[in-house]
């Protein structure tokens, strides 16, 4: 069964003509029947079951009608003939697929039914099928002779060729079938889109349409649930629950701390964010499904384009706000391979839910709680992107320039209820999914690793977590960071907790301080003592967030990234980039701002920054790699859906 | 002239596609072919947003520069 768009008939019947070629028996189902009436429109389907020769049947999916019937045609077309679209190609056109068809009918892979195809995509010069059938040289020479007089004929390349007959046929198949009532009248998906892509408008109305959504998630509502599912169900409903009865059951204290603090402290952490962040995707996803998305790629795209990125790589990345493992996941509607990479690149570098408790947690301990502080995260996001576009596409790999932006934009519809929910719940779920696997894990270990250690010489539980293992570990990588002015090791292992899940660092600070209890989701009860320690002074703080926020991502999201790159150079690249980036970042930002004001003494770190400094802005204005004519379009079936 | 040009609101019929082949067969696929009439709904900054053979299609003004009309 072949199912078509019915409002968008012409395009749907070009793919359906390819389809046809494949030659399986088909049925064709008309959707969206109830809009095309509602628009005055008509199409006569019998008068087009005739011109094609296969049933053609009206339906509406969303309605649910003429969908048996639709069911019924296809169980009746079984085991006969294919679709006879003996019209499709004339002339001289149809002389030449005959004579190709003749002359491939003794090559293994050819047979009665795929003929048609195989000899069509011969003369479009398919490279994928000239590389399958390894024709014989003489064969191929004889193709291209073929293929040659009818493009001198026609004066045209063999493909476009093909291209516009099949939408010369296509235009003889709906005359006196598809009638317009609406022509040349304006609809209401042309009306709203003068509104909201308008030259002037279209930026307003986007800020202002997003200002709303994550006001509302990330707001009033969204604080609310993600405090009731902390505060009530997991903390006081779960955690105390469960550790009453476990004391009430004479267990261990040990195993009782493992089960409570451990795991369900740690894995109920993860789960708060998850009420705020469906909210969250269930606005996106309901701006997609309307198709206000779509001209949201197209409205960005003329800033994109400036660094290197598609107005497609938006929507990962606003996306990535809520989580980075759906963000990088959606780039993969991005059809040209170096956006996509480049796009995953960046993506990550958009804070995420689970970056704003670290973001709370020095805001409150260093700087009064101001919220300038994670304001400036997003730009700090934003800077990053920014500079990674333009200095990524000066590189070798990246050379040359986003992909021309072409793409099909749906009709405006009202959101379907199945399909938002849809979409939520497979982005949430991919965040939750986590929750009951790496952060479990690693909750198990963390609890370990900190709670025990050597103490006067024999290993066991210790009392201090100052000679746990986690410290021995904390202090054997404490000097990378060092320059970056955060070397101890109670940071050193919050950073390296927080590659397993970002929202660690707050739980894993809590545990190194030794305050015991509830902690709320930014960390408010350990504010005085992470002041008090002199650990941090508000700059190396802030140091300490731009490293978080920028190197690699948790092991969710690096997971996800060598999925969507499929390639482990590639991933390696990506994650190590952002490390570098991360890095050198905060290096700078430590090093020089600390000299201007005094906090840090002019030495080897100073000099390593400048350096870093003088390359990083080497690498923002150098003469990128120049490509030698290369040509950068492709596929359009993915960008065409 | 390019379709970049044409003003909001008209209808155009295109001429000739230039470009590179594959951007050229990109639009074909597109419905993008000699004799398309194509409706501009949309213009902000070069950027179009066009109707062709039913569609709705976005496209940027690099690529609007290539359909003459």
């Amino acid at each position: 069964m072949n199912i078509v768009d019915g409002t968008n008939l012409e395009r749907n019947l070009y793919l359906s003509t390819q389809l046809a070629e494949l030659g399986i028996p088909m049925v064709m189902a008309i959707n969206m029947m109830d809009i095309v009436s509602s628009r005055g429109d008509s199409i006569d389907c019998r008068a087009l079951s005739k011109k094609i020769g296969i049933p053609v049947m009206e339906i509406s999916a969303v309605k649910g009608t003429g969908v048996r019937e639709a069911i019924a045609a296809v169980k009746n077309q079984v085991g006969h003939s294919a679709p006879r679209m003996q019209n499709l190609f004339s002339g001289n056109l149809s002389a030449a697929l005959s004579s190709l068809e003749e002359m491939i009918s003794s090559v293994p892979a050819v047979n009665g039914q795929n003929r048609r195809w195989y000899a069509i995509k011969l003369f479009e010069r398919d490279e994928k099928v000239l590389a399958q059938l390894q024709l014989s040289d003489a064969l191929s020479k004889e193709i291209e002779q073929q293929i040659d007089a009818v493009e001198q004929a026609a004066d045209d390349d063999s493909e476009s060729i093909v291209t516009s007959a099949r939408y010369d046929y296509i235009t003889s198949l709906l005359q006196g079938v598809y009638k317009k009532k609406s022509q040349g009248k304006t609809t209401i998906s042309d009306k709203i889109d003068r509104v909201v892509t308008n030259r002037f408008a279209a930026l307003p109305i986007f800020v202002v349409v997003m200002a709303v959504v994550y006001w509302v998630s990330m707001g009033p509502l969204g604080t609310f649930l993600t405090d009731w599912t902390n505060d009530t169900l997991f903390a006081g409903w779960i955690q105390g629950g469960l550790g009453d009865w476990l004391t009430g059951m004479n267990i261990a204290d040990w195993l009782v701390g493992l089960l409570v603090d451990g795991i369900v402290g740690g894995v109920g952490a993860v789960l708060g964010f998850v009420p705020q962040m469906i909210v969250l995707f269930i606005f996106l996803a309901i701006l997609e499904d309307i198709g206000y998305m779509a001209r949201v790629a197209f409205i960005m795209d003329r800033i994109f384009r400036h660094f290197g990125l598609s107005g497609k790589s938006f929507i990962p990345m606003l996306i990535g706000s809520g989580c980075g493992v759906p963000g990088v996941m959606a780039s993969r509607t991005i059809e040209q391979d170096r956006d996509r990479k480049m796009t995953i690149m960046t993506t990550c570098f958009v804070p995420c839910g689970a970056k704003m408790p670290i973001i709370g947690l020095f805001a409150g301990a260093l700087f009064g709680n101001s919220g300038l502080v994670a304001v400036s995260a997003y730009f700090i996001g934003v800077a990053a992107i920014i500079i990674s576009g333009i200095i990524l596409k000066k590189t070798r790999a990246f050379a040359g320039e986003p992909a021309p932006f072409v793409m099909e934009l749906p009709a405006y519809h009202l959101p379907r209820f199945g399909n938002v929910l849809r979409v939520t719940w497979e982005r949430a779920w991919s965040f939750i999914k986590r929750a009951g696997t790496v952060i479990l894990l690693s909750s198990i270990i963390l609890w370990f690793l900190q709670g025990f250690g050597f103490a006067d010489g024999k290993f066991g539980m210790v009392p201090d977590n100052n000679s746990s293992l986690l410290a021995a570990i904390g202090s054997g990588i404490d000097w990378l960071f060092a320059p970056l002015g955060f070397g101890t090791w109670q940071a050193a292992v919050a950073t390296f907790t927080g590659l397993i899940a970002k929202e660690n660092v707050v739980s894993t600070f809590a545990v190194l301080y030794n305050y015991v209890g509830e902690l709320s989701e930014n960390g408010e009860e350990i504010w005085a003592t992470l002041a008090a320690s002199g650990d941090f002074t508000q700059l190396s703080a802030y140091s300490f967030m731009i490293f978080n926020l920028l190197c690699a991502p948790c092991f969710a999201a690096m997971g996800a990234i060598r999925r969507e790159m499929n390639n482990a150079k590639w991933t390696a690249a990506a994650i190590g980039y952002m490390c570098a980036f991360a890095y050198i970042s905060s290096l700078i930002i430590y090093q020089l701002v600390g000299l201007v004001i005094g906090e840090v003494t002019f030495g080897v770190g100073t000099v390593l920054a400048l350096a870093a400094l003088v390359l990083l802005v080497y690498m923002l204005l150098r003469r990128g790699y120049q490509p030698k004519n290369e040509n950068r379009l492709r596929s359009v079936e993915a960008a065409a859906k | 002239m390019p379709l970049v040009f044409a003003d909001r609101g008209t209808t155009v019929t295109i001429k000739k596609i230039g470009g590179k082949p594959d951007v050229k067969q990109f639009l074909e696929k597109l419905g993008f072919i000699v004799g398309s009439d194509v409706t501009v709904i949309s213009t902000g900054g070069g950027n179009l947003i066009v109707q062709v053979r039913g569609s709705r299609v976005a496209l940027n003004r690099d690529i609007a520069g290539k359909i003459m009309v």
